[in-house]
């Protein structure tokens, strides 16, 4: 069989020689180790590669699918937690918005009894005149 | 190639399909002897590409170890006619591999304080045993021409010295060699017919 689909030149023909006599020419523990390869591959034959290697390759398929897997659980969960949560503490919260108010603190500072003593006694004279 | 035709039908039909334990027994066993006879064939040629794309002897063992593993565990039952494109096709994504990981090792190692040194592959007589060899004067002339040419085959760009190698030395055609290399059939005349310019043009009058 040629090596080419068309006719060798002269040059291939001499190249391909001298590539052949070195072929030839390989020592003896370059063809001993090819033939024990040759001998283990034999051995090998049908078998797939370790289990452990196909658990390698999956293994970032398999973290993902995790992750995603606790995602899902949580998201679920997540209304089912935080509803009682808001109900015991909805009065909590009530108190900390007025404690936020910023305009509620204002009145306070500016607290005044007697103007609030006097409008309520102006009140009550106002009715007994019109009483 | 031809060997391979009449090892081909009984790979494609399923054994389980005879329902007879004996004779799935003859088609593992005959599947084992065809590639045995098939990877015997290859092996050394194999080395020789590995070796002149990685240019390191281990390296080049541990890629055709690794090839011919791979083919045995996952192509074995495909038909015998398609073994060898896709045993260098494998063997070329393992080269690939050992460049990248070679040249990365390179810049990590550049970075470190202390270099240690690999060579510590101690000196094996039969390693060294010759191989039967022509005459001293011929012998000598080979050995110009091998060192040339192994020198000029570096030089080339990766593909072009993949291509080159298939077709020449291991005697792929072009369809065989496109579906090895991953490419089409006209990238690879391409390839082939620049490599051969390339080399032509470094090595003429060694090889003329």
């Amino acid at each position: 069989m040629s090596p080419v689909n068309e006719p060798l030149t002269d040059f291939e023909r001499n190249a391909r020689r001298v590539l052949e006599e070195s072929v030839a020419r390989l020592d003896g523990r370059t063809r001993s180790r090819l033939n024990q390869a040759r001998h283990a591959a034999l051995e090998a034959v049908g078998r797939r590669p370790q289990a452990w290697w196909r658990s390698y390759t999956l293994m970032p398929t398999a973290g993902a699918a995790a992750a995603l897997l606790v995602a899902v659980v949580l998201w679920h969960r997540e209304p089912n937690v935080e509803a009682p949560m808001l109900e015991a503490h909805a009065g909590v919260v009530e108190d900390m918005d007025l404690l936020a108010d910023s305009d509620a603190l204002e009145l306070m500072d500016g607290w005044d009894g007697s103007f609030y003593e006097w409008a309520a006694s102006q009140s009550d004279a106002n009715a007994e005149s019109d009483g | 190639m031809s060997e391979f035709a009449t090892l081909a039908s009984p790979y494609s039909m399923p054994a389980a399909l005879h329902g007879d334990v004996a004779l799935t027994d003859d088609s593992a066993q005959t599947r084992s002897r065809a590639l045995n006879q098939f990877l015997a064939g290859v092996e050394l040629k194999a080395f020789k590409i590995a070796q002149a794309s990685l240019r390191h002897e281990d390296d080049a063992l541990d890629a055709v170890q690794d090839a011919m593993l791979q083919l045995a565990r996952a192509y074995s039952e495909r038909p015998a006619e398609e073994w060898k494109p896709l045993f260098y096709r494998i063997l070329e994504n393992r080269i690939r591999d050992m460049q990248r990981r070679r040249t990365v090792r390179g810049r990590v190692i550049s970075w470190l304080p202390f270099r240690g040194d690999d060579d510590d592959d101690e000196m094996d007589p039969i390693a060294q045993a010759p191989s039967p060899e022509p005459q001293p004067t011929k012998r000598l002339e080979l050995d110009q021409a091998m060192t040339a040419l192994e020198k000029a085959l570096g030089e080339l760009p990766p593909r072009q010295r993949q291509a080159f190698m298939l077709r020449t030395l291991e005697g792929l055609d072009v369809a065989e060699t496109a579906t090895a290399m991953g490419c089409s059939q006209g990238s690879v005349k391409t390839h082939y017919f620049r490599a051969v310019q390339a080399l032509r043009a470094q090595l003429g009058e060694l090889y003329v």
